[in-house]
């Protein structure tokens, strides 16, 4: 317990001062619980998520960082790896490939190249997983889009 | 920065230097452990000896090991795979763990590219990454916990990657708390292939984890050699060595724990019966055919929802439950509205009797009546299959109750040593090794073909000869042992009538003994001695009786060699 809670500390303080660091992630604790975080993610340029910003919720176990966080996405998102109604990711890193020496900042960082490169060979979106097997990119690219438009992006006037 | 600072240099410090210090065996040791598990070997078989002699002739097929044995083996082809190919012993186990303990595989891959392999493995020659030259108390940022630690506290695997200890600590015990993946644990930094071996397991685990990680090492090699097996025994933990060989395999096994089962397909010891018909049996027992196969006997389905209806008692007029509660006739199966007086009242049916005699019904009829007979052939053999087994399990606890209460009063009163009244729980592992093969022969009987040619004829008869002879034999030598043995447990009784008993109880099981082993044989062989008998006559009486006289002329020559042998 002790030893998470400092981690996530040193965690918490290393985002504080290092807040322009990386401006397409913008990671918060909440305010009351240190094992309770969301993120903010720019979705990757050159993909139909570019433009959106995607919310991220993490929910830290007790034994971390010896085990990963649970991690989901808050924004619906079209992609072939994240559950549609969920917001469930399949990465292995947050699963049986998970280092201690991963942080929240690089899950982060790992999710956004996942949307840039996802995996249709391992899908949770199976609508989403099929259109990209079957080689119709253009369709894949136009739900994904659609959906960004839909769910990531501040509505107009 | 410069290059010099970022120098790794193991002798710079005796404590983190870990992994210079790994024994090589040398020669000696290695001729030391060869001859122990000579020895070793020797001291499992005189074991075996001391089992029942049933087993007698299986004796070089199986050995039954010990832990520390297998733990002792294991050991052995780690040392042989590090003094080859010069490595440490954990290098070599996370080798032989790759390669599912398979020494040659092990060598044959490192000779043939040891780059290749130890990338694989995860065994890094040089560490990827650099420690800060002879500084031990410059302070490194633990990438776990985030805290600024001393190399001095700090450890690694040998790509270099430095943590603190105490994460080191909890990094393993994580793992192994997660189960057998512990043995092929990385470094903990990302992307990072480097094996934590057992040095490293040593150096950083708790006494506890340490333990139970061997403890996953020992598994792991028990279950990637197709030699060995656990004997499936409650709280055993022997483990049984299997040597292919011969032209027949009989796979019955008997386990130091006095548990007996067959190496091939891990039931219980089926012999004479092969694993096949094991396996149709046991599937039959437990399967819902035969449940099917009773409903079609004693149930009809209700003639408007269908469901199945047994009638107990009571007269033809059905109604059946609630929500269907449709009224028939059970005879007829017509709808009870149109049966009354006129149709005989309600014990009778004109219209069955009427169908019948214009055969309506005798395809239904017949159906049930070809079920009827076969589930009662199949309760026949079952019932006797299962009384056997009971006998046999009774037999276990009686074999216990005996030695815990009666020997010690036994050899009191008559002064003999406990060598002397081995007769005793000789006779009582002969009834139990026959109880058990006495049930198989009931599961043999049952698939045995039931009609067709003269020679499945004699067959049957051959067979259902032998079985009731060996029961009738069971049966002196159970009640023998079980019931005279209580005359001689009185003060009174003369000595002289209790050696008298004692020969005829030594006599009685090996007679029994004999008997079941020809017994076993003939119904391996599939019965070809009945086919030969059948030559001369075709009735089966006849047949059987020659069958009889040629097992009966076996027994006493062995009888007599037995004794002969026991008189040296």
């Amino acid at each position: 317990m002790q030893a998470s809670r400092a981690r996530l500390f040193k965690e918490y303080k290393e985002v504080q001062r290092e807040k322009t660091a990386d401006p397409d992630i913008q990671l918060a604790c909440d305010d009351s619980n240190i094992f309770k975080w969301t993120a903010l993610i720019k979705g990757p340029s050159e993909t139909p998520y570019e433009g959106g910003v995607f919310q991220l919720a993490f929910a830290v176990p007790e034994q971390y960082p010896l085990q990963p966080p649970q991690v989901r996405f808050l924004t619906k998102i079209f992609h072939p790896n994240v559950h549609f109604k969920t917001g469930e990711i399949c990465l292995d890193i947050l699963k049986n490939a998970w280092s201690p020496a991963w942080t929240l900042q690089s899950v982060c960082r790992a999710i956004i190249a996942l949307m840039a490169h996802p995996e249709p060979d391992s899908p949770l979106n199976c609508d989403s997983g099929n259109l990209l097997r079957s080689g119709d990119i253009r369709g894949f690219q136009s739900m994904a889009k659609m959906y960004t438009r839909l769910a990531a992006m501040p509505k107009k006037g | 920065m410069d290059s010099e600072d970022y120098v790794y240099d193991s002798d710079a410090d005796d404590y983190y230097d870990y992994s210079s210090d790994k024994d090589y065996n040398n020669e000696d040791d290695k001729v030391e452990e060869e001859e122990e598990e000579k020895k070793m070997d020797n001291i499992a078989i005189g074991d075996y000896d001391g089992e029942t002699r049933s087993n007698k002739k299986a004796k070089q097929s199986y050995i039954v090991l010990k832990e520390s044995d297998i733990q002792q083996r294991q050991e052995n082809e780690i040392t042989e795979v590090s003094n080859v190919l010069s490595i440490s012993k954990a290098a070599a186990t996370a080798l032989l763990l790759q390669y599912k303990w398979s020494v040659c595989d092990v060598q044959d891959e490192w000779f043939a590219d040891e780059e290749r392999v130890r990338k694989k493995v995860g065994l890094f020659e040089k560490p990827v990454f650099l420690l800060p030259k002879k500084l031990r108390k410059v302070e490194l940022t633990c990438s776990i916990c985030y805290e600024n630690v001393r190399i001095s506290m700090m450890g690694w695997v040998s790509c270099g990657h430095p943590f603190c200890r105490e994460c080191w600590e909890k990094y393993v015990s994580v793992a192994i708390e997660d189960g057998v993946g512990c043995l092929k644990l990385r470094c903990p930094e990302p992307h990072c292939n480097a094996m934590v071996d057992r040095d490293s397991i040593d150096l950083f685990a708790k006494e506890e984890d340490k333990e139970r990680y061997s403890q996953y090492l020992l598994r792991s090699y028990i279950e990637s050699n197709k030699k060995y097996k656990w004997c499936p025994g409650a709280d055993c933990e022997y483990v049984v060595e299997f040597c292919e060989g011969g032209e027949k395999e009989y796979y019955d096994v008997c386990c130091h724990c006095s548990n007996s089962f067959c190496w091939n397909c891990m039931d219980d010891a089926h012999r004479p019966v092969d694993c096949e018909t094991v396996a149709k049996w046991q599937l039959k027992n437990s399967s819902e055919a035969e449940n099917t196969a009773w409903m079609l006997v004693n149930t009809k389905p209700c003639p408007k929802c269908g469901k199945p209806i047994e009638k107990n008692q009571g007269c033809m007029h059905m109604t059946c439950r609630e929500p269907c509660g449709h009224e028939f006739c059970w005879m007829c199966l017509g709808t009870w509205k149109e049966h009354g007086e006129m149709t005989g009242g309600f014990y009778a049916c004109n219209t069955f009797q009427k169908n019948k005699v214009e055969e309506k019904y005798n395809e239904a009829e017949d159906i049930r009546k070809r079920a009827e007979k076969h589930l009662e052939k199949y309760t026949h053999y079952y019932e006797r299959w299962a009384g056997n087994e009971s006998s046999r399990k009774q037999a276990v606890k009686d074999l216990k109750h005996m030695q815990k209460y009666y020997m010690g009063r036994l050899s009191d009163l008559r002064g003999a040593t406990e060598a002397e009244l081995k007769f005793i729980t000789e006779a009582w592992l002969q009834i139990i090794e026959c109880r058990r093969v006495l049930k198989w022969t009931y599961a043999y009987g049952y698939y045995l073909p039931e009609d067709g040619d003269k020679k499945a004829k004699s067959k049957r008869g051959f067979f259902e000869y032998l079985q009731g002879e060996a029961e009738s034999n069971l049966e002196r030598l159970h009640h023998c042992t079980e019931k005279d043995i209580h005359d001689y447990l009185d003060k009174k009784c003369p000595d002289k009538e209790f050696n008298n008993f004692r020969a005829k109880l030594s006599g009685l099981t090996t007679v029994t003994r004999n008997y079941f082993e020809n017994l076993v044989r003939a119904l391996e062989n599939g019965l070809e001695d009945a086919s030969s008998q059948e030559a001369c006559s075709s009735q089966e009486a006849c047949s059987s009786q020659e069958a009889s006289s040629k097992i009966k002329s076996r027994t006493p020559i062995k009888r007599e060699r037995t004794k002969g042998k026991r008189r040296h």
